[in-house]
C-alpha cells in the first residue's frame, strides 16, 4: 500500500476531518476565486481598451503644469512652438511606424451645408445675411499622404481615394469629406465644391465685425470617409454626438492648403504668421510607449509633453481600475490567510494523528514518504474543494463585480476629459462593456495555479512538525 | 551471531551530572533462540530495546546487526528491512483494517515479498489466529489479544529474522498471553527466527531459552 494510496484511504476513513478541510477550503477557494476573476477581468478590460486606443502619441503643452503656473510665471513665459524639424526627427526614430502633423482651419461654404446632427435638418447655411457664412467646416491639415485617421480607423475611405504626395507637397486644392456631407449636399468624387474664406475686420468705433475681403476656395472632392464608430449606443451620449458632428464636418487637405488660406484670412498680419503642427506619431507597438517617452522627452521644448493615445484608459476607466486594486488586495490577504488557516487546520489534525506517523516511522518509511502522504491528502481534498470554489467564486464575481461597477458608475459619470488630438470616442461604458468575468481556461489554469501554490506553502508548518517527530517517544 | 551490542552507553542529562540507564552493557544473540529480558520497573529494558531496535542512538558504543553497524546500514533502512517491533500497545493504524495494517509494513519494507500481497497478509494473519472475517474489520473492532495479534503478523510480514518485542503481553490476560509466547517460541524454533522479548513476567522468562537480567545499567545471564 503506497503513500498515495494510504493518503486516499485515510480521507475516505476520516470523513469528519476531510468535510471540515473542504469547508474550509471552500469557504478560502470562493474568495481566491473570486479575487482572480475580478483582477483577469479588469485586466483583460485594460488589454482590450488599450489595444482600441491604439498606440498614437501626440506632443503637446503641458496644461496640468500650465494650470499650476502663477500669473506672473505665466506672462514671462514665451511658448516656443514645436519645431517641424523636431516633429520630423522624432518621427524616424525607430519606435515610429509613421507620423504626421496636422494643421486646423476652419472655413462657410454656401454652396453646401454642414451636419448639425440626426435631429437638425435645419438650413443654417443660408442665412438672412449674406455676408457672414458660419464657419462650419473644419480643415484638417495633413501632410502624411494615406491619411493616419483612416490608417488608425477612426475614419474608413469609402470612395474615391486618398491624396498622392505630389498633392500634399504642392497643395493642390482636393479634399476628403464625410459621408454625412456628401449624402446631405448630393456631392459626389470629382465634384468641386466652393468654399468662402473671409476676412474680418473690426470697427473700433461702432464695436462691429465686418467682412473686409473673402475669397472662394474651389476644391475638388477626391474621396468620402465615412467614421468609424466604435461605440454603437449614440442615444443617451451629448458629447458623444458632439464629437461626431465634429468629424462628420472635417475636410482633409494639405497643411499647404491650410497655409496658404490662413495667411490670406490674417489678411495685412500675413507676414507673421508662423506654422503650428499638431504632430502624431504611431508607434509599431504600443508596448514602445514607455521608451518612446523616455526618448523623446529631452527633445522637447519647456513645458511639453508627450500624449499617448492610451492615457485615456486612467480616465475612462475609473470604475474598473478602483475595483482592479481592490481584487487584487483581495487576493493577497486571501492568499495569505489561506496559508495561515491551512497550516493551522492541517497541523491539529496531524496532532491527532500524531501516533499514526509515529507508526509509519517505526515501520521504517521515510520522511519524505510520510510527507508525501499527507500532501497527497492535503491536495486532493484541496483539488476538490478549489474546483467546487472554482464555479461558485466565478458566479461570486461576477455579481460583486455588477454591485461594484454600479455604485463606482454613479461615482464618476460627470467626469469631463479635455480635448486633445487623441480624444477619443471611447467611453467609460465602452469599458464597462468590455468588462466581463467569464469561466476562461486562462482564470482556471491561473486559479489552479495560485491554489495549489498556495496549498504547498501552507503545508510547509504541518511538514516542519513531521520532520521533527521523534517516533521513540510516541511509541516506547 | 544476528545482534550484537558492545559497550552501550545511555544516560539523561541531570543537571550537572549523567544519570546513567545503560553503562557499558554489551550482550549477543543468536539466531533460532528465544530470548528474555527481565528487570524492574525503570531499570532501562525499553531503552535497551530502543537501541537494538534503532528507534534511538546510544550515546556510545555499536550495535552490530550480522556484524554490520546499524549506522552503515541506516537506522530506516534497518528498521523496515531487518526486524519486526511489537509494542506494549499494539501501536496500529485505527482507521485502516488489521490486513491494511499488515500490507503497510510490506509496502514499506525493501524485502522480497511474494507479489500477492494481501493473500499473504490474511494467510499470515490466519495462522497467527485472525480469521477473514476479523482482518477485515478496523482494528479498533478487535480485542487487544487480537490487536496484538495483527502486530505480531505485521512484524512477520516482511520476512525478517530479528523480532523484538517490548511488553508484548502487558495488558493481556493469562490465556492470551500463552498462545502470544507459543507463537513466539514456534517462530524460534521452527522459522528460526531470533526472538527478543522484553517482561515482567519470571514465569514468561522461565519459558524461554536465554532470560537477560538487567540491573544498575548493565544485563547480565540469568541462569
Ligand atoms: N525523557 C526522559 N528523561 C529522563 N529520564 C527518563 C526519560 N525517559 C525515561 N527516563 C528514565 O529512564 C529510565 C529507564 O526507562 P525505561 O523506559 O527504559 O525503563 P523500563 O525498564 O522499560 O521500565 P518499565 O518496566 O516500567 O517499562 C527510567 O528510570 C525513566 O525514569
Ligand atoms: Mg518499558
Amino acid at each position: 500500500m503506497s503513500f498515495f494510496k494510504r493518503g486516499l484511504l485515510s480521507i475516505t476513513r476520516r470523513p469528519g476531518k476531510s468535510i471540515i478541510l473542504l469547508a474550509v477550503l471552500f469557504i478560502l477557494g470562493n474568495v481566491i476565486a473570486g479575487a482572480i476573476s475580478i483582477t483577469q477581468a479588469t485586466s483583460n478590460v485594460e488589454s482590450t481598451i488599450k489595444d482600441r486606443l491604439g498606440s498614437a502619441a501626440t506632443i503637446e503643452l503641458d496644461y496640468e503644469q500650465l494650470d499650476k503656473m502663477e500669473e506672473s510665471e505665466l506672462m514671462n513665459f514665451e511658448m516656443q512652438p514645436l519645431k517641424l524639424d523636431l516633429i520630423e526627427e522624432i518621427g524616424q526614430l525607430s519606435y515610429v511606424k509613421y507620423y504626421d502633423f496636422n494643421t486646423m482651419l476652419y472655413l462657410g461654404s454656401k454652396e453646401v451645408n454642414a451636419y448639425y446632427g440626426e435631429d437638425t435638418e435645419v438650413d443654417f447655411a443660408v442665412e438672412e445675411n449674406e455676408e457672414y457664412i458660419s464657419t462650419d467646416f473644419q480643415f484638417k491639415g495633413i501632410n502624411y499622404a494615406p491619411v493616419v485617421d483612416f490608417e488608425e480607423g477612426k475614419g474608413k475611405l469609402v470612395d474615391g481615394r486618398v491624396f498622392t504626395e505630389d498633392e500634399i507637397k504642392n497643395g493642390t486644392p482636393v479634399a476628403i469629406i464625410s459621408s454625412k456631407i456628401a449624402e446631405l449636399n448630393s456631392v459626389h468624387v470629382g465634384d468641386t465644391i466652393s468654399f468662402i474664406n473671409s476676412v474680418y475686420s473690426f470697427n473700433e468705433e461702432t464695436g462691429e465685425e465686418s467682412v473686409d475681403n473673402s475669397r472662394e476656395v474651389p476644391i475638388e472632392i477626391i474621396g468620402i470617409f465615412e467614421p468609424q464608430k466604435v461605440n454603437t449606443d449614440t442615444e443617451n451620449n451629448e458629447e458623444f454626438n458632439w464629437m461626431d458632428i465634429d468629424y462628420q464636418n472635417t475636410v482633409y487637405v494639405s497643411n499647404e492648403l491650410v497655409a496658404a488660406e490662413t495667411k490670406h484670412s490674417m489678411g495685412e498680419m500675413a507676414g507673421e504668421y508662423e506654422e503650428y503642427y499638431v504632430p502624431i506619431f504611431v508607434l509599431k507597438q504600443p508596448e514602445d510607449a514607455q521608451a518612446f517617452e523616455e526618448e523623446v522627452n529631452p527633445l522637447l521644448p519647456e513645458l511639453y509633453v508627450v500624449r499617448h493615445a492610451s492615457d485615456a484608459y486612467d480616465s475612462i476607466a475609473k470604475p474598473i481600475e478602483s475595483m482592479s486594486t481592490l481584487s487584487k488586495y483581495v487576493l493577497i490577504v486571501s492568499i495569505a490567510t489561506t496559508i495561515l488557516i491551512i497550516g493551522l487546520v492541517v497541523l491539529l489534525f496531524l496532532r491527532d494523528r500524531k501516533h499514526e506517523l509515529g507508526i509509519y516511522l517505526s515501520l521504517g518509511e521515510s520522511r519524505g514518504k510520510v510527507i508525501g502522504q499527507i500532501m497527497t491528502e492535503v491536495l486532493i481534498v484541496s483539488i476538490i474543494g478549489m474546483t467546487l470554489s472554482l464555479f461558485t467564486g466565478n458566479l461570486l464575481a461576477q455579481s460583486v463585480s455588477d454591485k461594484m461597477i454600479e455604485s463606482n458608475n454613479e461615482q464618476t459619470t460627470d467626469e469631463m476629459f479635455y480635448y486633445s488630438e487623441l480624444q477619443t470616442d471611447l467611453t467609460t461604458d465602452d469599458v464597462l462593456a468590455a468588462y466581463e468575468v467569464n469561466l476562461s481556461t486562462e482564470f482556471i489554469l491561473l486559479f489552479y495555479g495560485v491554489g495549489i501554490a498556495t496549498i504547498l506553502l501552507s503545508t510547509l508548518i504541518p511538514l516542519i512538525y513531521i520532520m521533527r517527530l521523534n517516533p521513540k517517544k510516541i511509541m516506547m | 551471531m544476528i545482534l550484537e551490542a558492545k559497550n552501550l552507553n545511555y544516560y539523561y542529562q541531570d543537571g550537572e551530572s549523567r544519570r546513567y540507564i545503560l553503562k557499558d552493557t554489551s550482550v549477543s544473540f543468536e539466531q533460532g533462540k528465544f530470548y528474555t529480558i527481565l528487570g524492574q520497573s525503570g531499570s532501562g529494558k525499553t531503552t535497551l530495546l530502543s537501541l537494538l531496535s534503532a528507534m534511538d542512538k546510544p550515546h556510545s558504543g555499536e550495535v552490530l546487526f550480522h556484524e554490520k553497524n546499524l549506522i552503515e546500514i541506516g537506522y530506516d533502512s534497518y528498521r523496515k528491512n531487518k526486524i519486526g517491533i511489537i509494542f506494549q500497545n499494539y501501536n496500529l493504524i485505527p482507521t485502516f483494517t488489521a490486513v491494511e495494517n499488515v500490507l503497510i509494513a510490506m509496502s514499506i519494507t525493501e524485502n522480497d515479498i511474494p507479489k500477492d500481497q494481501k493473500t499473504v497478509a490474511y494467510n499470515l494473519l490466519d495462522y497467527i489466529g485472525i480469521s477473514q472475517e476479523k482482518a477485515n474489520r478496523t482494528v479498533n473492532k478487535l480485542s487487544g489479544g487480537e490487536q496484538q495479534r495483527v502486530a505480531i503478523a505485521r512484524a512477520l510480514s516482511t520476512n525478517v529474522e530479528l523480532i523484538l518485542a517490548d511488553e508484548p503481553t502487558g495488558n493481556l490476560d493469562e490465556e492470551m498471553e500463552q498462545e502470544i509466547i507459543d507463537i513466539f517460541k514456534k517462530l524460534a524454533h521452527e522459522h528460526n527466527k531470533c526472538v527478543i522479548m522484553v517482561t515482567h513476567s519470571n514465569d514468561i522468562a522461565l519459558q524461554s531459552d536465554e532470560v537477560l537480567y538487567l540491573k544498575k545499567g548493565v544485563l547480565n545471564k540469568h541462569e
